[in-house]
């Protein structure tokens, strides 16, 4: 991927396998990376790891053979340290999921069943991107995938809680979305002013629970 | 926010289009889907930098397109670098990149527009900011770092903690050559089809720039078909070429996205990033394949031209030991 970085793709496996190989992947780069300040911190996506590294102090052919030797390693059981388990409130639909009763008529069920299939899941972060703090949650109940908005909305608030193919992710910020808003939170999954600003991280656990009446 | 004394020693007279406080910033902050941001021409914050006495990645103002103006609150030497964006004095005096001014209280500055698209402006010790994961670089889309997480706009105030009027400053050496400003050198991408196509269309002809900002440029041309809609979403660094859904390609620039799912056809080489950085909307760019080898050999002569030029600047340079010591 370009002359300083190794871009890492891994198949064979669902959704959650391939994030978990990737997590523990980056993890074992972080274990390189400790004793040898030529690689930079390895970015884990939902089934590849890109490991940037210096191209002058090491040659972009042997970077990439050091990566490929490390995936090869049988994958240690190097869960991260300390899981956390983040309640989410959510309000469901009306003004707060605009897209919920499109999406319950998509797959053929009442929107108190969605939302009732939504919150039955304890989801994994399976990696983190797009934006500071969105997390990609897994996996979506099989019954709840669609393909993504045929088109995104131009702004889509912060705290609002959507799903789009086999994931369910929270948007800590105002952006331009295509995926199907069915709730909002108030939950900040982004602030700058915390001392940790952002609040999931890879192997958390997130439940949704819904809020008064729908 | 506690720490050392800061003095406000420029005035936004008018933000222009769009000027933010950028540092070197944010590279290892990928993981939490935070963009490195930062300078996107790290020369141009680097040759501004050195040219005040800072460090390579001290807080600058990144200036993007004409527009932007100041004027001085005091007695102050700064230190231009980046591209060629118009910049002239009250006097109407030119200002040239690579150069140091000194400036006194009331003094106007205007980046009138020029063929580029950023320049950097900075002052002894750095721009005095907000600090988000290490960095004062300042994220627009979410609404943090810099100066309130915001472009400038007219009426802010701009601090620095040690001010200077640096005796005789000197400009950068210049390296002279041609230019080659709309030249694009690039890398093979992951999701190239090996059997030619995307890779050949890219670098086949020119490409206008539709739009810029600081996450990415957006092309105009023939669409590009790669055959691949869309990929499991992936890390992507400052340079990536995406190719989405309507066949024009997108590249990557420091405000990126941290993860993508479109396919990637090539990557520009690192030495090239002040190329992109520099690049207006309506300008012609061209991508030029090379080897690795190329590749490493332009960023080692990119990264030693800087050291050179830091080590003439620095060593002729009959400022105050005092002053060196304070930047620590």
């Amino acid at each position: 991927m370009g002359d300083s970085a190794v871009l890492a793709t891994l198949d064979g496996g669902d959704v959650v396998a391939l994030a978990r190989r990737a997590q523990a992947l980056a993890r074992s780069l972080d274990g390189l990376r400790r004793d040898d300040d030529r690689w930079g911190l390895a970015v884990p996506g939902a089934a590849s790891v890109l490991v940037p590294f210096d191209p002058l102090a090491l040659d972009p052919a042997d970077a990439a053979r050091a990566v490929a030797r490390i995936g090869r390693q049988p994958v240690v059981d190097s869960s991260p340290g300390d899981r956390r388990v983040h309640d989410v409130p959510v309000r469901y639909g009306g003004e707060s999921g605009p897209d919920l009763d499109a999406v319950a008529a998509a797959v053929g069920l009442t929107p108190a069943d969605v939302v009732d299939l939504h919150a039955s899941v304890a989801y994994e972060v399976l990696f983190l991107g797009f934006q500071p703090g969105f997390g990609y949650l897994g996996e979506l109940p099989a019954q709840l995938v669609l393909p993504r908005r045929e088109t995104p909305r131009p702004r889509v608030p912060a705290g609002s809680v959507a799903i789009a193919d086999r994931f369910t992710a929270i948007y800590p910020l105002p952006s331009p979305g295509g995926w199907h808003l069915i709730g909002q939170t108030e939950v900040a999954l982004f602030d700058a002013a915390r001392e940790e600003p952002v609040l999931l991280r890879a192997g958390d656990s997130v439940r949704f629970v819904p809020l008064g009446d729908r | 926010m506690s720490g050392p004394v800061a003095i406000e020693v420029l005035e936004v007279v008018d933000g222009g289009v769009e000027a933010t406080i950028q540092d070197a910033g944010r590279p290892n902050a990928a993981r939490l889907g935070v963009p490195p941001g930062g300078a996107c021409d790290p020369m141009g914050l680097a040759i501004a930098n050195v040219l005040v006495g800072n460090a390579c990645d001290r807080p600058a103002l990144e200036v993007f397109l004409g527009g932007t103006a100041l004027r001085a609150l005091v007695e102050l030497t700064l230190g231009v670098g980046g591209g060629d964006l118009g910049l002239v004095r009250g006097t109407g005096e030119r200002v040239e990149p690579g150069e140091a001014i000194s400036v006194t209280a009331g003094d106007a500055l205007r980046f009138t527009g020029g063929p580029d698209a950023r320049a950097y402006l900075a002052v002894p010790g750095g721009f005095v900011g907000e600090r988000v994961l290490g960095s004062v670089s300042t994220l627009v889309a979410a609404g943090f770092g810099g100066h309130g997480g915001r472009v400038l706009a007219g009426g802010d105030r701009l601090a620095a903690p040690v001010p200077a009027l640096l005796p005789e400053p000197l400009p950068w050496p210049t390296t002279g050559g041609p230019s080659r400003r709309h030249e694009v050198r690039i890398l093979r991408g992951p999701h190239a089809r090996p059997a030619g196509g995307s890779l050949e269309a890219l670098t086949g002809g020119a490409w206008r720039v539709a739009s810029a900002d600081r996450m990415a440029l957006r092309l105009d041309g023939p669409p590009i078909d790669t055959g691949t809609v869309e990929l499991p979403s992936h890390g992507v660094t400052f340079g990536t070429i995406q190719l989405p859904a309507d066949g024009r390609p997108i590249v990557l620039l420091a405000d990126h996205q941290t993860t993508g799912g479109y396919p990637v056809i090539a990557v520009a080489i690192s030495a090239d990033r002040s190329v992109l950085a520099q690049l207006r909307p309506g300008d012609d760019v061209t991508f030029r394949p090379v080897s690795l080898a190329d590749a490493v050999a332009a960023l080692r002569a990119l990264r030693e031209a800087l050291a050179a030029g830091e080590r003439a600047v620095r060593e002729a340079a009959a400022w105050d030991d005092l002053w060196r010591s304070a930047q620590g």
